[in-house]
C-alpha cells in the first residue's frame, strides 16, 4: 500500500510561496491562517535554505496521540486527517505538532479559537467525497479525483514533491546523485563558490 | 410580616429540599461510569483514494530526471 509523503527538496525552493497561495486558493482557507508555509533559515547569507513545510501525516501522529476528543484518524494511504464535527479547538494538537501545522481560525472570548484546521494532502475529511459539505469544512478532496496535492503539482522549480513516499523518495535518490553537492543550478558555484559552509 | 417570613422560609425550604434532591441525580447521571467512544470514522471514509492516474505519472515523470536515450 503506497504512503503519502511530502518531500522539500531545500536545494531547489526559491521561497516564492506560490505553494501556499495555491493551498489557500484551492481549498478557500480562512484568513489569518495558512495549512502551508514557507520556512527560511540564514536568510540573505550565503547558504540560505528555504524548506516549505505543512503537516507531514507523520506514521505515529502526536498529535493524535494528545487528542482528548480521539477526532484524528489515518487513511488507508497513511494520511493524517481530523474530523472538524468533533473537534474541540482546545489547542493540544499544536503544542503537541513539531511542524506547527495545526491552525484555528478565530481568537474568540475565553481563550475560544474555532475548530483546527491543518493540511489534508488534498485528501479532505471524513464526510462524503467531493461533496460541498466537505469542501466547505476541509476544503478540495483532488487525491479522490486521482491527482495530488496542488502545492507540489505547482511548484514551478519542482522543489516540493508529494506522492508514494517511495516513489519521491527515489526521485529525491536521483537528483542527489547525479547534481552531487548544491542545487546543479547554473551559476550556484559563482553565487555561493565551492567553500561554502552550509 | 410574620406571615410573609414563614411563608418565605417554606419556599426556601422547598427549594433546598428539591433542589438538593435534583442536583444529586444530575452529579449522579453526569459522574456514572460509561463506555468511552473513540472516533470510528469507518472504513469507507478511511479506505485508499490514492491511485496511480495518468495524470499522477505525469506527475512522477516531470519531476525525475528525463530518461538517456
Amino acid at each position: 500500500m503506497a504512503r503519502m509523503k511530502f518531500l522539500c527538496d531545500a536545494d531547489r525552493c526559491i521561497e516564492c510561496n506560490a505553494c501556499v497561495t495555491a493551498c489557500k486558493n484551492e481549498h478557500d482557507v480562512p484568513w489569518g491562517i495558512n495549512r502551508r508555509r514557507v520556512v527560511t533559515i540564514n536568510d540573505g547569507k550565503p547558504g540560505e535554505r528555504s524548506v516549505s513545510m505543512a503537516c507531514m501525516h507523520c506514521t505515529d501522529a502526536p498529535c493524535a496521540a494528545v487528542c482528548p476528543v480521539d477526532c484524528f484518524y489515518t487513511t488507508a494511504d497513511a494520511v493524517v486527517l481530523h474530523s472538524k464535527d468533533l473537534c474541540i479547538g482546545c489547542g493540544y494538537c499544536f503544542y503537541a505538532c513539531p511542524f506547527g501545522a495545526p491552525q484555528y481560525p478565530r481568537v474568540g472570548n475565553f481563550g475560544t479559537r474555532g475548530k483546527m484546521d491543518k493540511c489534508t494532502f488534498c485528501a479532505a475529511g471524513p464526510e462524503e467525497d467531493s461533496t460541498e459539505i466537505e469542501y466547505a469544512k476541509y476544503g478540495a478532496n483532488r487525491l479522490a479525483e486521482g491527482k495530488l496535492p496542488l502545492c507540489a503539482e505547482m511548484c514551478s522549480t519542482k522543489s516540493l514533491l508529494a506522492g508514494d513516499g517511495e516513489i519521491i523518495a527515489a526521485i529525491y535518490k536521483e537528483r542527489v546523485t547525479q547534481r552531487g553537492y548544491g542545487s546543479g543550478a547554473w551559476g550556484w558555484q559563482t553565487a555561493y563558490r565551492e567553500t561554502v559552509e552550509v | 410580616m410574620q406571615d410573609k417570613r414563614s411563608r418565605e422560609l417554606s419556599r426556601r425550604n422547598f427549594l433546598r429540599a428539591f433542589g438538593g434532591v435534583s442536583t444529586t441525580a444530575v452529579a449522579a447521571a453526569t459522574l456514572a461510569p460509561g463506555e468511552a467512544h473513540a472516533y470510528d470514522p469507518g472504513e469507507e471514509e478511511t479506505r485508499a483514494r490514492y491511485r496511480e492516474t495518468d495524470h499522477i505519472k505525469a506527475f512522477y515523470r516531470v519531476n525525475s530526471y528525463p530518461e538517456k536515450k
